[in-house]
């Protein structure tokens, strides 16, 4: 995942040269180096990957949390199980549906919202640093928080706070919605509430790569008479693009990892749960509220090479200039 | 900041000045409308916290600052008083010693480990480096359970909730990302002064690139403030349960006291909020004087 | 790459062997205790300090609670008490991620949750510790709750009713007649008919109020809107330990649905507050209100829940205390546990949150739940106890929780399937499969016997 904007690759040959001759000279680097990284990735060992290998250990046993019966080996089991049992593979195909969905909605408009963001914030004008703040805001939001409150602005009653300023709007026409009960609304509205707490973070990578597109750029587009819309087209666009494809792929990640808002939601009023489900919830609520602790492995095992795979496409079908 | 020339070219005549005035006044009532939509549900939180609970579901009126008190805030602290409960401040501090110590333990970790692949060689390094872009991909929900089931012998600690955060791929890869654009004549300089790798580190890098360690610890601490679903499955003791665990107690009572969900709620973020506001500057800096490189 | 690819795919290999290693190690260091079946109860001195769990409830319980604890500690001076409150969507994890040294001496626990405690062996049976008076002192609907395979593992100052709480004068302005006995219940289709006419008196035209906000997909759902409604149409959840044929059975989808088409005469309540604000005329909600809701005076009625064909049924059941299974001080527990069942300590805890008290000299003496008292049918709806599912008759009224270890597997499927029915899922469909995975969840349980 390596790129490179096009201001810095002048300055390459020279510091790879640099680099060579330091590294070459420095004997201490065959051990500084593992040295140095040896906490974080003993670390992400010990809490990331040995866990993950449990998972996949577990998922081949029926277990329970806190039961006094033994582990019992059972095989593929838990998967052959997710994949004919018709309710488990329903539900679970029904939830990868969801995540898709979610992705495929929420990647391309957040990024361009990101996008839009970033250039209307992108202007020398007076008071943009309170403009800035007010939308970096939903960020400190803790999750659980965004849930309790957009539970309350999703309330299907006349006095849910969309229905009420729609009502306001409409003089009374438009009556009141179940926003998240609705089939129709409920994953729609979770998108809704999913951007309104993230897009910021997004917004303000993309607006660190605006600025450092060249002036020079942009001087020699208008000497050539092109118009704004031509210029962004065809001098910022370009310019950011790796950006974008940066920050479209951890938005994919990101949005796949999807979970406490929607369980939060999930667990209160009268939500929808087969339109909202995403694989996380599913898990959590297989491996605890069920206590199946190797069928949530299982799932678990399986969604993670799903995302894998997604992560290696989205590579090789968008590719970084310049990138490795 | 770099700010660099809009990209209108110069103009005399008065009507396109007329038009940018137009398009500016545009361009800044866009900016208070997509400004409002982000903020409106911060507002109502604000504001819904100093109302009695009865308002604050009450459709747009919830919206309206009156009969405001203090008595949302009062309550919670009344609810939060004895030892069988827990106390609010209680809870904040053990929030903001897990909190940074991951922060602490994470800009030191994290940084070295991308120092090390960014600019030093050795065996094994490119493996291991394209092992941790692929963990960014794991959620910490889908190992949640086992991590769980690894340490359930170790419940009830401040340290158990703070470690497993330490070690984070993403903020490796942003100190890597940011650490390929110090130039190579710097450590170069450092080298011919006779600095070893720890004192380059330590002594040279560190200082140039604190806009890095500023952006990994304003996000590391956006994430471990609410963090929620570790301490739930590791921390039963109140003398030592974080914040956001004592949330769910007011939206329990009998009916729900949501005045005193939103106070508890603004006091939530207020920490959050100053920090950011102290950060945003080397934030946003941070991230534009590099450009973006993975 | 200056490693050749064999050594390095070994040298993953062996990384991957070794952190699965300490990843099982550590998995059989870490792993909770299982295996403990029985409970180690040491009487011990009858001295020293108590540690009490319960749960973070209303400020008014909190406060009752902490009076009857220093009313202990003041009346004798060998035994103190440690009180830790936990959030209630906590506490249920709490118990059962604490390892068998950290257990309590004393906690609370949610009714139905018993059996899995016990099985899970956190639980101790009462009867060496708590006296003889204590135990033959509780009703009868609450004793089927607390035993479990024949022994009692609990005592409890409280039970809970459920009602139809009714605006008087709403219903009288719509020429609504209502009951006030469980003989007398309005039919499921009579309160159909009851709701349109309500419907013209409520601003907003929804003049019910089902507890929409609590969910019911967690335990709400089932305890106390599907499950009254199943019981009451003449259905179980369970039989002899499935739920397919029994969950899934015509008569549950006829008045799940019947239930479900009310969802349109329904108040979303998520303020809590529809009632009391005069929203809807009725709350399907349960005597937890009633301290809200007496502001209405003398326009406070009880109405029974709608029968729907077997008879009005409720649910009855809520938190109980009990005693942890490894305590080392079971007389000094013991003791507190009979301090808390006493006739004072009761009043004190019931006068705090409105609930039917749960012994019979307490419920006797009730103001609020005895004979001419305002909250006469809850307290009348838990004389006439059915017990369990297979007890249920056409006249009594308060029905207990399925006793099972697997109750957690049930709540969240029956939940699941009311919640969905609710919805507009089609209620066959929802309760085939809501029975289908409970039965797969005992199977893997073996049925969850030891």
């Amino acid at each position: 995942m390596i790129m490179t904007t096009q201001t810095q690759k002048k300055p390459a040959p020279a510091t790879a040269a640099a680099r060579r001759q330091s590294s070459a000279n420095l004997t201490g680097h065959r051990f500084a180096g593992p040295l140095f990284a040896s906490p974080a990735l003993i670390g992400l060992a010990i809490f990331l990957v040995a866990p993950f290998v449990l998972a996949v250990v577990l998922s081949f046993y029926r277990v329970q949390l806190n039961s006094p019966r033994p582990a019992r080996f059972i095989g593929f089991e838990q998967y052959t199980r997710l994949f004919t049992d018709p309710d488990l593979s329903a539900a679970f195909g029904q939830a990868l549906l969801n995540n898709f969905t979610f992705a495929l909605i929420v990647v391309p408009v957040q990024t361009v919202l990101a996008l839009g963001l970033a250039v209307l914030v992108n202007r020398k004008l007076r008071g943009m640093v309170v403009f800035r703040t007010f939308i970096f805001m939903p960020l400190v939001f803790p999750l659980a928080l965004t849930a309790v409150i957009w539970r309350l602005i999703y309330s299907r009653g006349d006095e849910g706070l969309l229905n009420a300023i729609f009502g306001l709007f409409s003089g009374g026409a438009l009556s009141s919605h179940d926003w998240l009960g609705s089939p129709s609304t409920a994953l729609g509205s979770i998108i809704v509430m999913s951007i309104w707490q993230s897009v910021s973070f997004q917004m303000i990578i993309v607006l660190a790569a605006l600025q450092s597109v060249p002036t020079e750029l942009y001087e020699a587009a208008s000497l050539d008479r092109a118009n704004k819309w031509q210029q962004f087209i065809n001098v910022t666009v370009p310019g950011i693009r790796n950006t974008l494809i940066f920050v479209a792929l951890i938005t994919t990640i990101f949005s796949f990892r999807l979970f406490d808002q929607v369980y939060l939601l999930s667990r209160s009023g009268s939500v929808d749960r087969g339109s909202t489900e995403t694989v996380m919830t599913q898990i959590i609520n297989t491996g605890f509220d069920n206590n199946n602790v190797g069928q949530a492995a299982a799932m678990t095992v399986i969604f993670m090479l799903i995302i894998t795979v997604i992560a290696i496409i989205q590579r090789a079908a968008v590719r970084q200039r310049g990138g490795v | 900041m770099t700010m660099h020339k809009t990209m209108e070219p110069a103009r005399r005549s008065s009507s396109m000045k007329q038009t940018r005035r137009w398009q500016t006044a545009l361009h800044y009532l866009i900016l208070t409308v997509v400004a409002l939509f982000f903020f409106l549900p911060v507002y109502y939180l604000i504001v819904g916290s100093f109302r009695p609970s009865s308002e604050v579901l009450s459709g747009l009126s919830g919206f309206v600052p009156s009969n405001l008190s203090f008595d949302n805030y009062a309550g919670v602290f009344d609810h939060l008083s004895s030892d069988a409960t827990g106390h609010f401040f209680q809870f904040a501090l053990v929030s903001i010693i897990v909190t940074t110590s991951v922060v602490a333990g994470s800009l030191i970790v994290n940084s070295m480990a991308a120092y090390s692949f960014a600019r030093m060689k050795w065996r094994g390094k490119k493996v291991l480096f394209l092992l941790v872009i692929i963990l960014t991909i794991i959620p910490f929900e889908a190992v949640a359970l086992p991590l769980y089931y690894m340490f359930s012998g170790q419940r009830d600690t401040i340290v158990i909730q703070a470690i497993p955060f330490i070690a984070n791929a993403f903020s490796i890869f942003l100190f890597y990302t940011f650490f390929l654009d110090v130039p190579g004549e710097i450590e170069e300089a450092a080298r011919l002064d006779g600095a070893g790798p720890v004192r380059t580190f330590f002594q040279v890098i560190i200082p140039i690139t604190k806009p890095a360690f500023a952006t990994v610890a304003i996000l590391t601490f956006l994430s471990q403030w609410g963090s929620y679903l570790w301490p739930v499955l590791m921390v039963s003791d109140p003398t030592v349960r974080p914040l956001p665990l004592a949330i769910s107690i007011f939206q329990n009572q009998q009916p729900p006291e949501w005045g005193q969900v939103l106070a508890f709620g603004t006091m939530f973020i207020v920490p959050v909020l100053a920090v950011f506001l102290i950060f945003q500057r080397w934030f946003v800096a941070s991230i534009s004087s590099s450009a973006i490189k993975g | 790459m200056t490693i050749p690819k064999s050594r390095r795919r070994a040298g993953i290999f062996a990384a991957v062997a070794a952190v699965s290693a300490a990843a099982l190690t550590m998995a059989g260091c870490g792993a909770p205790d299982a295996g403990i079946a029985g409970s180690s109860v040491e009487a011990g001195s009858g001295e020293g300090t108590v540690n009490v769990w319960a749960v973070d409830g209303q400020a008014a319980e909190n406060d009752a609670l902490k009076k009857i604890i220093s009313n202990f500690e003041s009346s004798q001076s060998k035994i103190k008490v440690n009180l830790k409150l936990f959030p209630s969507d906590q506490y249920t994890k709490a118990v059962n991620s604490a390892a068998s040294g950290d257990l309590p001496d004393v906690l609370a626990f949610d009714g139905p949750t018993l059996a899995s405690f016990v099985y899970n062996g956190k639980m101790a049976p009462l009867k060496d510790s708590v006296s003889a008076e204590t135990l033959s002192n509780q009703t009868d609907s609450i004793k089927a709750q607390n035993t479990v395979d024949g022994d009692v593992y609990g005592v409890g100052m409280m039970n809970a009713g459920l009602a139809l709480w009714g605006n008087k004068k709403l219903l009288d302005s719509a020429g609504v007649a209502y009951p006030t006995t469980p003989e007398d219940a309005w039919t499921a289709e009579e309160f159909t008919g009851v709701l349109d006419k309500l419907a013209s008196v409520v601003p907003g035209g929804k003049p019910l109020d089902l507890s929409e906000q609590y969910g019911f997909a967690g335990e709400w759902g089932t305890c106390c809107s599907a499950g009254p409604v199943i019981w009451s149409g003449g259905g179980t959840m369970l039989k002899d330990n499935k739920a397919a044929g029994a969950l899934d059975s015509d008569a549950n989808v006829k008045s799940l649905t019947r239930f479900a088409s009310w969802k349109k005469y329904t108040d979303p309540n998520a303020d809590g507050l529809a009632f009391p604000n005069g929203r809807v005329a009725l709350s399907w909600v349960g005597h937890w209100t009633y301290p809200t809701y007496k502001a209405l005076g003398s326009d406070l009625v009880s109405i029974p829940l709608p029968n729907f064909g077997k008879g009005t049924k409720t649910a009855s059941g809520t938190y109980s205390w009990g005693m942890g299974a490894t305590t080392k001080k079971g007389a000094a527990s013991g003791k507190f546990l009979d301090f808390l069942m006493s006739d004072d300590s009761v009043r004190i805890y019931t006068d705090a949150n409105g609930a039917p008290p749960a012994t019979k000299t307490a419920l006797a003496t009730s103001s609020l739940y005895g004979p001419g008292k305002q909250l006469q049918l809850l307290g009348d709806q838990l004389s006439k106890a059915c017990g369990p599912e297979e007890k249920i008759t056409e006249t009594c009224v308060s029905v207990t929780r399925p006793v099972t270890a697997g109750y957690p597997i049930v709540t969240d499927q029956v939940g699941k399937a009311e919640a969905a029915i609710y919805a507009g899922k089609d209620a066959k469909e929802a309760l085939s499969a809501a029975a289908r995975a409970i039965d797969q969840n005992f199977a893997d349980n073996d049925g969850y016997r030891k």
